[in-house]
C-alpha cells in the first residue's frame, strides 16, 4: 500500500514538474476576444505571440457565452486584446472578474483596447434603451474599415512593446509592414468598388457603418426595427416599400443571423441577399485580416454589377 | 502509512503551488532579482506621448453601475382558500464596481414584503468584496454571499428558467438559498489535462433563517466547498460536474451534513447562438441530520431540467422534482412542472409556469404561475 502511495505521488510531481516546465514560456501568451484582433496581432507579433481568440468569425460578437474554459485562458495570459467600447459588455467582464490574473485587467500593461484613438461613428449625445440596443460610446463595429485596422495594430503593437521591449524593433517592422500592406490594398478594394458609388443598400444589423464610408455605400435602412429587435412584418414591409421605391437590389447579411427574413424581402422585390463577412473566419477562405476585405469586397461588386 | 500520505499530500501541495506560481514568473525564479527587473524595465519604459482624444465618449465617471431588477408576480393555486393572488415578489437593486486594482464590490439589495408584517422592507441580500490580484490563482471573496452549494444556489432567482425553486433546494437549502456571511476561497486547480476546475472553500457564521444549518451560539461555523470540473465537448457542447459538501449546527444542536452533485450539459451551435440551445441538468443532495444523541435523519431529494430554446425568444423547461425532507426521511414529494419563456431583450422576459405537487401526507397540489422580471440601468452580466 505504502508502495502504491509513494508511486502515485512520484507521477504527480513528475506531471507537475513536466506541466511547469512546458509553461516556461518563451512566447507571450495573448488572448483576444475576436478572431480579427487575433489576424493582427499575429501579423504584428510574429513567433513571438501564442494568440487565442475567444469568439469564432461567424459567432454574434455581442452574445458570446462566457465558459470556464475561456477563464482559464484568461488565467495564463499575458496579454488581452478587446475590441471595447461596450460590444462585448455582456460576456467579457464577468471572464475577467473570474480571471484571477492582474496583467490582464484594464488599466494593467496587458490590456489592450483596441478602439483607443478611433474616431467613432453613431456616437450617441443620449442613451434610451427604448430606441433598442443602443451602444453608449457609438458603434463598436470599426474593425470593418480596414483602415482603422491600422489603428488597431498601433495598439496592440504598443501593448506588446509594453510587455517584450527587447523586441521592440521587430514589432514596429512588423506594424510597418502592415500597415503598408492595408495602404495597398486599400487602393486596389476602393478601386473594384469605385464604380458603385453612392449604392444604395439595405442591412439586417447596424454593424456595417465603417465599411460603408470607406466604401462610399448607402445604407439606407436595416431589417431589425431597432438594433437587437429581430425583424417585424412591419419593418419588412416598410423595407419593401423602401428598396421598390428607390429600385434598390442588395440586403447584407451576417453569418449569425438566420436568413428567412432578408430571403423574404429580397422575393418581394426581386433583389438578392449578401452575407457579408464579419470577421475573420467567417468564412473558411477568410484566414487573414486581410482576406476579410477581399472577401467582403469581392462579394459586394458582385452583388452590384 | 498516514504520515507518509500527510507527508505526500503536503508536497503535492507545495508543487501545485509552485507550479502556478511559475505560470506567472520568469523561470528564474528569484524574487529579488524579479524585482529589481521590474524596476529596470519601469525605469526603461518612457511614456508614450498622450494622444488627443479623436471622438467624445462617454463622461468618466466613478459612479458604480447600477440597476434595479423587477419580479411581478401572479399565481393560481388550487386546493386553496385564495386561488388567485398578485405579489410583487422582488425588487432588487445591484451596485457593482472595482474598488481599485485588487478587488471589486458587489452589492445586492432587496426589497421584498416581511412575511410577518406584510411591509415592504430592505434587505441586504447580498454584498461582498472580490480579490482580483491574488497569487496562485487564488480568489478570495468576503462579506455576505449566496453560497457556492450546487449549481443554482448562488445564482439570482430572477436569472432562473423556472419561476419556483426546486423542492429539494426549497427543503434543504431554504426559500431563499443558503446565504451567509464570512469568507470564501476558490482556487483554479492546474492539472496536466488542462481542463477548468475549481476549488472552493467557505467558512461562514451560520445562517439565522434556513431549514438545515442554524447560527451556533458557540464556537462552531458553518464549513462548505464545492469543486467545479467543466470540460468543452465540442464548440457546440459543454459539460459540468459539481460536487458541494456543507456541515454545521441544525435546529436541534447537532451537526447536519449536505453533499451534493449536479451535473450539466449545454449544447447552443456557436453560429446561431442567439436562436437554439438546449440545457440539460440535474441535482441531487443528500443529508445526514442528527436530531439527538442516538437519531440522525438521513434524507435525500433531487430534480433534473430540460430546457430548450425554441426560437430566438423562447423558452421552454421541464422540470421532475424528488424530495424528502430534512426531519423526515419517509416524507416524499414529487412534483412535474412546465414553464414556457418569453424574452423580449436582455432586460425583459416572461414566463408562465405549471406545477403539479404530489407527496405521500399532503393532497395533491396545482399551481400556475405568471413572472414578469424587467431590468433597467446597466445590469451586470450573467456567469455561464
Amino acid at each position: 500500500m505504502n508502495g502504491f502511495f509513494n508511486t502515485a505521488i512520484k507521477l504527480v510531481i513528475v506531471l507537475l514538474v513536466s506541466m511547469s516546465l512546458l509553461q516556461a514560456k518563451d512566447k507571450l501568451r495573448v488572448v483576444t476576444t475576436l478572431t480579427d484582433l487575433k489576424s493582427i496581432t499575429e501579423s504584428i507579433g510574429g513567433d513571438k505571440v501564442d494568440v487565442f481568440a475567444i469568439a469564432t468569425g461567424f459567432q454574434n460578437p455581442h452574445f458570446v457565452d462566457p465558459k470556464p474554459s475561456y477563464i482559464l485562458k484568461l488565467s495564463k495570459a499575458d496579454m488581452f486584446v478587446t475590441i471595447g467600447l461596450d460590444l462585448e459588455t455582456g460576456w467579457v467582464p464577468p471572464l475577467l472578474n473570474s480571471a484571477r490574473n492582474a496583467n490582464v485587467l484594464k488599466g494593467a500593461p496587458g490590456y489592450v483596447d483596441a478602439s483607443e484613438n478611433v474616431s467613432l461613428q453613431q456616437v450617441p449625445t443620449s442613451v434610451n434603451r427604448g430606441e433598442g440596443d443602443i451602444h453608449i460610446y457609438g458603434n463598436p463595429h470599426y474593425w470593418l474599415d480596414p483602415v482603422i485596422g491600422k489603428i488597431i495594430a498601433k495598439n496592440i503593437c504598443d501593448g506588446l512593446i509594453r510587455l517584450d521591449r527587447e523586441n521592440e524593433s521587430f514589432y514596429q517592422g512588423n506594424l510597418k509592414k502592415f500597415s503598408d500592406g492595408i495602404d495597398t490594398k486599400i487602393k486596389e478594394w476602393t478601386g473594384k468598388m469605385q464604380p458603385f458609388k453612392g449604392a444604395k443598400i439595405i442591412a439586417y444589423h447596424n454593424e456595417w457603418v465603417y465599411f460603408e464610408q470607406r466604401f462610399g455605400l448607402k445604407i439606407v435602412d436595416f431589417l431589425e426595427p431597432k438594433p437587437g429587435i429581430p425583424p417585424s412584418p412591419s419593418q419588412l414591409a416598410k423595407v419593401i416599400n423602401e428598396m421598390k421605391r428607390d429600385n434598390m437590389k442588395v440586403i447584407i447579411s451576417s453569418p449569425y443571423f438566420t436568413a428567412e427574413s432578408a430571403d423574404l424581402v429580397a422575393r418581394n422585390v426581386g433583389g438578392k441577399v449578401v452575407t457579408l463577412a464579419t470577421s475573420v473566419g467567417a468564412d473558411a477562405s477568410i484566414k487573414t485580416y486581410f482576406d476579410l476585405f477581399d472577401y467582403n469586397v469581392g462579394k459586394m461588386v458582385d452583388a452590384l454589377k | 502509512m498516514h504520515r507518509v500520505q500527510w507527508r505526500g499530500l503536503r508536497l503535492c501541495f507545495i508543487a501545485l503551488l509552485s507550479t502556478s506560481a511559475n505560470a506567472q514568473q520568469d523561470s528564474t525564479g528569484v524574487a529579488d532579482s524579479l524585482l529589481i527587473q521590474t524596476l529596470q524595465q519601469q525605469l526603461s519604459q518612457v511614456a508614450p506621448p498622450p494622444a488627443a482624444p479623436v471622438a467624445p465618449r462617454s463622461a468618466p465617471s466613478t459612479n458604480p453601475n447600477m440597476s434595479v431588477i423587477g419580479d411581478f408576480r401572479m399565481s393560481y393555486q388550487s386546493p386553496a382558500h385564495r386561488h388567485i393572488d398578485a405579489e410583487f415578489h422582488e425588487a432588487e437593486i445591484a451596485v457593482q464596481s472595482v474598488v481599485d486594482p485588487y478587488a471589486r464590490a458587489d452589492f445586492f439589495f432587496s426589497v421584498a414584503r416581511d412575511p410577518l408584517t406584510g411591509k415592504f422592507g430592505l434587505d441586504l441580500e447580498e454584498g461582498y468584496l472580490t480579490s482580483l490580484d491574488l497569487p496562485a490563482a487564488l480568489q478570495l471573496k468576503a462579506g455576505k454571499f449566496r453560497s457556492m452549494f450546487g449549481k443554482i444556489n448562488n445564482i439570482h432567482p430572477h436569472a432562473l428558467p423556472f419561476i419556483d425553486v426546486p423542492n429539494v433546494y426549497v427543503h434543504y437549502l431554504g426559500d431563499d438559498g443558503l446565504n451567509d456571511e464570512g469568507l470564501s476561497l476558490s482556487w483554479l486547480i492546474p492539472n496536466p489535462l488542462d481542463f477548468y476546475q475549481e476549488l472552493t472553500i467557505e467558512a461562514t457564521r451560520g445562517p439565522d433563517d434556513n431549514p438545515n444549518f442554524v447560527r451556533s451560539e458557540v464556537d462552531r461555523y458553518l464549513y462548505l466547498g464545492h469543486l467545479k470540473n467543466f470540460w468543452d465537448l465540442t464548440d457546440n457542447a459543454t459539460l459540468e460536474l459539481g460536487l458541494s459538501a456543507a456541515s454545521g449546527q441544525n435546529d436541534s444542536a447537532f451537526a447536519s451534513v449536505l453533499g451534493g452533485i449536479d451535473l450539466t450539459y449545454k449544447w447552443k451551435p456557436l453560429q446561431f447562438n442567439t436562436y437554439q440551445s438546449l440545457v440539460l441538468q440535474a441535482e441531487a443532495i443528500w443529508s445526514s441530520k442528527r436530531l439527538t444523541e442516538t437519531e440522525t435523519v438521513k434524507s435525500w431529494g433531487m430534480y433534473a431540467l430540460a430546457t430548450y430554446q425554441i426560437g430566438k425568444r423562447w423558452f421552454l423547461t421541464g422540470r421532475f422534482d424528488y424530495s424528502n425532507l430534512p426531519d423526515n426521511a419517509s416524507f416524499v414529494e414529487r412534483a412535474y412542472s412546465g414553464v414556457l419563456g418569453w424574452y423580449a431583450t436582455e432586460f425583459q422576459k416572461i414566463e408562465l409556469e405549471y406545477k403539479g405537487t404530489t407527496s405521500n401526507v399532503l393532497p395533491t397540489a396545482n399551481q400556475v404561475f405568471l413572472r414578469s422580471v424587467f431590468v433597467i440601468g446597466a445590469h451586470g452580466a450573467h456567469a455561464y
